[in-house]
Formats: C-alpha cells, structure tokens, sequence
C-alpha cells in the first residue's frame, strides 16, 4: 500500500489520541502540537510541500478548554478562547489546500458537542467550535471540484474537556446514557470513522456534519 | 417569472412601546430596516453605526416618521465605542431591552479559502465573533434588568455554509455558536438570545446584482417565495418579535428569513 500521510493539528485530546491511532493504523501521521498564540501559516511550513491524504483539525487551546462564565471572560481571554483558534482553523485550510488537492484528499475538524448544541461557560470554545464546522461545510462546497472531501465530527464533551466539566456539560445539556452504553473511544472508535472516510468507499460523501458520541445527542 | 402574491403587512405598533433598542450597522440595509421596524413598534432605538453620514440619516427617517431615534457613533470592533451606545441609550431613554448585533465587515467578492488574506479573515472575525462578544458583554447587566434579548444577525452561510463566501459562513457559524451557549447561560437569568438568518435588499446584495445581472434572478428561482426579502417589512418585523413578550419562550433559536430559500433546519 502506498504511503498515506497525515496532519494532526491539536496539542491536546482528541488531537493526540487520533495521530497515534492513525500511526498505529499504519498512516504516516505528524502531529502538530502548537496551541502557542502565534500560530501562522509558517506553522506548516516547515511539513515542506509534499502532499496530504489527511488533514485533521482538533486544535483547542487549553484556555478554550476552561469552564468561565461569558459575563466574567476578558477581551484577552475571549481573543485566545474563541476568536485566534477561529483564525487558526481558517489558517489552517487555506494552507493546506493545495496539500490535499495534489492527491484528492480528506479534511475532517473535529468539534465539541457545545458547538451545535451549545455550552454553558463555554460559549467562546463554541463559537469558534461551531465556526470551523460551518468552515467545513463551506470548503466543502468549493473544494469538491480540487476532488477534496472535507467533514465535521461532533464529539462529546469528554474528549476535549475536563472529566468534570464533561461531567457538568453532560448534565447541563441533559445528555443523559448514551444508547450505545459509552462514548466512543477515540483510538479503537473515534479513529477507524476517520480512516474510513479517506477511503473511496466514501467518496460520495462530503460536508457531512457527523455525530461521533454514542448516540447521546441526535440533532434533528 | 411572476411575482408570488404577498399579504398586506400587519401592523407592530405597540408591541415595544416603552423598550429601548441598540442596533448595530442601523445606518443602511437590514440594520437600518431592523432599526425602523423597531421604532414602528414603539420603542426608542440607538442607532449604532460606523459613518454618521449612514447613521444620522437614518436616526432623521425614523424621526420623520414619528418614532425615536438617536445616533450613536460605533466601530463595533472597539469596545469602547459599544459601551458607549449602551450608555446612550442609558442616559437617553434610561434602559435597554434590547441589543441587536448586524454590523457586519462587507464579505467581498467569491473566493475561495486558499485566495483570502491575513487582513480580511482578521476584519471578518472582528466585526462578526469579536463584536458579538462586545455586544453582548455590554448589554447584559441591562437586558437583565426587564426580560431583555439579545439578537444576532447571521446568515444562511453560517447554517449551511457557503462555497462563494467561505469565511462569511466560518464567521457566521461562529455567531451560532455563542447565541446557543448564551442561550444556556442567560436563560436562568430571564434573558433570551437568538438570531435571524436573513436574505435581504442591502448596499452588498445591490452591489452583487449589479455586478452580476443574473444573480437576482437566480435567487428569486431558488426562494420558494420567489422575492428577496425588504429589510424594513420582511426583517424587521421578525427582529420586533424576537424583542417582543411574543417570543417570551424562544430562546437558542435561528430563525431564517430567506423566503423560504434555506429549508434545512
């Protein structure tokens, strides 16, 4: 099988779960662990040229990751929580276009549930959350003819939050047992969805918004 | 194409007498349009905009016709400047019940993601996420006071994204986001958020069928309604509802005023 290599960007879960999953499932996965404010186009640059049969984006930095209610957050706070990881994902896609269109390849931007569902004391990680959702669909439309499929995963709050605020967002939200009696794993479940997509046994799909959470949430 | 018949439009006298509106980007197009339907249902608007030569004007029109207004100069980016239209309608009707976010940086010409530069995906972001968080924080500890709102103006890009405007519907989207985690947060509070999705007759949409003839064509032919929309008599009645008592228990919501053109939800 030729190679298949892959773009991680997340220094944190799920971002690190799914590169060494990919690994394991045989991708040559790079990992970008840069949450640092600076983050430029020059960020993967350094990757060089060579082509990318994946993309995957799941960069929230820790301070989006923090419980705070909107009416306390600062102008600073709110500049690093919602409005540079936004720019960032936009960064993102626009450098790695020509990557994915040199070998018809798979963008996926993985995104907590708060994004569509909304979440209390979270409401800047959701907004740039449900941003790049609506920047997956949005490439999607113009990047089909450049043969570049690009998605959104939803996940549930556990893979990008606290065990506690997971907990209190689950209970805020009423997501109450998940009918598959657990979440997904990220390695042995979260992972083989996204292999899977890169394949041509989907190549009739793109700008799906997916729901990757058990079941808890099932938006209409 | 025929024209779709339309009903007489009822009327909203009344349904905001005693409230008080801050509308940004309320100098032209459905800012403006939102703006004059407010002050038709009785309230006392703020007319938060950059240019006083959009703004001044529009506060004299609805003045003319016989409602409230005042203009508040308002980069929506500066934080300060949003304060104070806050503090203008404070000091000049003594409350605010209701802040409504339209302002919006021009999204251009179709482009694609890998065509768009450092300085318009920082303005997009700017007007649209940076300013959302500006309106709101600055609005809150008055909308509390009397089961106030908040409304956002995004668009049917920012619900099922769009292949011309890339960055409009990422930034648009980003708008959903917070109204809905808003929505959970302020709820316990009596305050309500949500947004309008709208399609409408504005300074960018003439600009576009201008440049392209064909397009009103083509999007009458993609509306079920077959018009595109009036901001004063299409948008700004659903803005008054969404201020209004009548929609006391919406709250998280978008609603699409497109003519029907976007059906997803």
């Amino acid at each position: 099988m030729a190679e298949r290599r892959a773009l991680v960007v997340g220094a944190r879960d799920p971002g690190i779960a799914v590169a060494g999953a990919l690994r394991e499932r045989g991708w040559t996965a790079t990992h970008l662990a840069d949450d640092d404010l600076a983050w430029t186009d020059s960020t993967i640059d350094h990757l060089g040229h060579a082509p990318l049969d994946l993309v995957v984006h799941a960069r929230y930095p820790a301070i989006a990751r923090q419980r705070q209610a909107f009416i306390d957050l600062s102008a600073a706070h709110w500049a690093a929580a919602a409005d540079e990881p936004l720019e960032a994902a936009i960064r993102l896609a626009r450098a790695a276009h020509s990557r994915l269109a040199a070998v018809d390849g798979t963008m996926i931007f993985l995104v907590p549930l708060m994004a569509s569902a909304g979440g209390e004391g979270f409401a800047a990680m959701a907004t740039a959350a449900e941003g790049a959702r609506l920047l997956a669909k949005s490439l999607a439309k113009t990047w089909g003819d450049d043969g570049i499929a690009v998605h959104a995963i939803t996940l549930d709050p556990s893979a990008f939050l606290a065990a506690d605020d997971a907990a209190g967002m689950a209970e805020a939200n009423a997501l109450h047992n998940a009918p598959l009696g657990h979440v997904p794993d990220l390695t042995t479940e979260l992972t083989p969805i996204i292999d899977a997509l890169t394949t041509n046994d989907f190549a009739g799909l793109t700008g799906a918004s997916l729901v990757v959470d058990g079941g808890l949430w099932m938006p209409g | 194409m025929s024209p779709v018949p339309t009903p007489p439009l009822a009327t909203v006298a009344g349904l905001l007498t005693g409230r008080v509106a801050v509308v940004t980007g309320a100098g032209q197009g459905v800012g403006e349009g939102i703006a004059a339907s407010m002050a038709a249902a009785g309230a006392a608007v703020v007319i938060a905009a950059r240019r006083a030569e959009t703004g001044e004007p529009a506060a004299d029109r609805i003045r003319a016709n016989g409602g409230t207004a005042v203009f508040e100069r308002c980069d929506v980016t500066n934080r300060a400047d949003v304060d104070a239209a806050v503090a203008a309608a404070i000091a000049q009707f003594g409350r605010l019940d209701t802040m409504v976010h339209n302002a919006v940086s021009p999204p251009g010409p179709p482009r694609p993601i890998q065509e768009i530069d450092d300085e318009t995906i920082a303005l997009q972001i700017a007007t649209s996420t940076t300013a959302s968080f500006h309106c709101a924080q600055a609005a809150f500890p008055h909308l509390q006071a009397d089961y106030g709102s908040l409304i956002l103006l995004t668009s049917p890009a920012g619900i099922e994204g769009s292949g011309n405007l890339p960055l409009y519907g990422a930034v648009k989207g980003a708008q959903r986001g917070l109204l809905k985690s808003l929505a959970r947060e302020w709820g316990p509070a009596g305050v309500r958020v949500n947004a309008i999705a709208p399609v409408a007759w504005t300074p960018a949409m003439d600009t576009a069928t201008a440049a392209n003839p064909t397009l009103e064509a083509r999007l009458r032919g993609r509306t079920p309604l077959q018009r595109i929309g009036d901001p004063t008599d299409d948008i700004g009645p659903v803005a008054v509802f969404l201020a209004s008592s009548l929609s006391r228990h919406m709250t998280g919501q978008t609603l699409a005023v497109d003519g029907g053109r976007y059906l997803g939800l």
